[in-house]
């Protein structure tokens, strides 16, 4: 019995023994030692700024936004990133203002070189900012408006989302699922933005799909994105209630965008568009009365320079003169139950300068100049007597750092 | 023993092989037409790209961004990570951050007509 137990034990360890050692010797694992051990990453960004309106007379300084990326890659198949971001530097409680939130949080899974599966909550490829966002790689202290308001960035999601690129061509696809918006949080002023759930508590009932196509030639990447999905949450029940129609994709968003950018010789462009259509808008205004439109859209063109192109000494620092016009109108069409607000279509001019002592580092001054259209009497439902005249035109002054790494 | 195919390409060129002792095999004929070349190891979840130096020699890129392993894609004129947005140049070094590292390059030596990439 004894000797039985002693050989059962000593095949068992060589068992495992010739057991390891077959498996060192695949070509898979003999990667995996080179190349896939784990590592956890640590990286971030963060902006501040200072700020004048002509309009106002009012200056201020503000921490616009301090993220840290942690990433954890478990093997080469698996990875988890998370983003967590505070925003204006201090949350309060009672007091509005500030904003801490889990930016991305999703895991990563490898499929092959060319294709990798995200779930969680991630960043769907919507325009340039939505995916691109330090604030070291974009000119001007804020962000661009098109993609804050017509595409809602930084626009997160919880969904699924395939991502690959096709083998011989230069061509980058996506495509994900993600839960929808909520209709009944549409703000006037702010388009869809805060009908976004960002992670929180979001509907399942409805839900969105979103595509990309990214071409690449040479100095030029192309890309078009769209989505469509619906924004009524509720049960059957409450949506009959409130005369809207329910299911997956009903009352629906639908947002198509196209973009180009170009990069040589120092120059830089980039020009966006992109479209939202709401065509229930009429049914949202009925049951939640907060003056959706129709259509959105919004546009923009800029071009950039680094004046040390062509006589830096070290490669990275750069000086980039830029300028960016940006037209949109968050009330293009409205439905006949909605009130049109011309200061929502909107024409935003920045110009400044850019200069990158490093590629990570950011010192940023630049000037935008505004101008909307006329207020509408009929939306000031209860005037203030001693409010300032709406002025639709005046000018910001912007003065800031911005890093990542 | 390596087996590899060509998928051909006019725009970028793919070579699907094989790692065997930690070695990846590609015929050098593969470079009469291009100097550039994807190699794509079985099993590797990121693709090397090989090129051809004018004085003969061969360069082999990992395309995984050095900042956070994501993939790279080829552009045409070098690599870009669509996870932060850091771009590389044909040799492998940053042009646009959040990355401040160059490529892992991996180093390469022919051998009858063989052009051999040492993983590791």
């Amino acid at each position: 019995m004894h000797k039985t137990f002693t050989l059962l034990l000593l095949c068992a360890f060589f068992s495992a023994k010739l057991s390891a050692q077959s498996k060192n010797l695949t070509s898979e694992d003999s990667l995996n030692n080179n190349l896939s051990k784990s590592a956890t990453t640590i990286g971030g960004y963060g902006n501040a700024f200072y700020q004048h309106n002509s309009s106002q007379q009012t200056s201020k300084l503000d921490l616009e936004r301090f993220v840290l990326f942690t990433g954890h890659k478990f093997n080469d198949k698996i990875s988890v990133f998370t983003e967590l971001e505070v925003e204006d530097a201090k949350v309060t409680g009672g007091e509005s203002g500030g904003e801490v939130a889990i930016e991305q949080a999703y895991l990563k899974f490898n499929l092959n070189a060319n294709q990798y599966i995200v779930a969680g909550l991630f960043l769907p490829r919507m325009g340039i900012l939505n995916e691109n966002h330090l604030p070291n790689t974009f000119n001007g202290n804020e962000r661009n408006q098109v993609e804050t308001v017509i595409i809602p960035s930084t626009w997160r999601e919880l969904g699924v989302g395939l991502y690959g690129n096709l083998n011989n061509l230069p061509i980058n696809y996506y495509a994900g699922i993600v839960n929808g918006l909520s209709s009944a949080d549409f703000q006037h002023g702010s388009g869809i933005r805060e009908g976004r759930f960002e992670g929180r508590n979001a509907t399942g009932n409805n839900l969105a799909i979103t595509a990309a196509l990214q071409y690449f030639q040479n100095n030029f990447k192309f890309q078009v994105s769209g989505y469509y999905g619906g924004t009524i949450g509720v049960s059957k029940r409450k949506a009959d209630s409130l005369g809207l129609s329910s299911g997956i994709f009903a009352t629906p968003v639908a947002i198509g965008e196209a973009d180009v950018q170009y990069a040589a010789n120092g120059f830089s462009v980039k020009a966006l568009g992109a479209i939202v259509s709401i065509p229930n808008a009429s049914d949202i205004n009925r049951a939640y009365a907060n003056n959706t439109p129709k259509t959105e859209y919004g546009a923009y063109l800029e071009i950039g320079y680094d004046l040390l192109h062509t006589v830096k000494t070290a490669h990275d620092k750069q000086l980039i003169l830029f300028v960016r016009d940006e037209k949109l109108n968050l009330n293009a069409t409205i439905p006949s139950n909605g009130i049109i607000d011309g200061t929502l279509n909107q024409n935003y001019v920045v110009a400044g300068l850019t200069y990158l002592p490093i590629r990570n580092v950011a010192i940023k001054a630049d000037v935008t100049l505004i101008h909307t259209g006329a207020q509408n009497p009929d939306l000031i439902i209860n005037p203030n007597p001693v409010a300032q005249p709406y002025e639709p035109n005046y000018n910001l002054v912007n003065l800031g750092v911005a890093f990542s790494f | 023993m390596m087996a590899g195919s060509l998928s051909s390409c006019a725009t970028i060129p793919v070579y699907k092989t094989t790692i065997a002792n930690n070695k990846v095999s590609v015929p050098d004929t593969l470079f009469a037409q291009s100097d550039f070349q994807i190699i794509q190891p079985k099993d590797l979840y990121y693709n090397i790209g090989l090129r051809k130096e004018k004085d003969g020699s061969y360069t082999a890129l990992l395309l995984r961004c050095t900042h956070a392993d994501n993939q790279l894609t080829s552009t045409g004129n070098g690599f870009k990570c669509n996870l932060h947005g850091s771009e590389f140049n044909k040799e492998g070094q940053v042009t646009q951050g959040p990355a401040e590292h160059t490529l892992k390059k991996y180093p390469t030596e022919i051998v009858s007509n063989q052009i051999i990439i040492h993983i590791n």
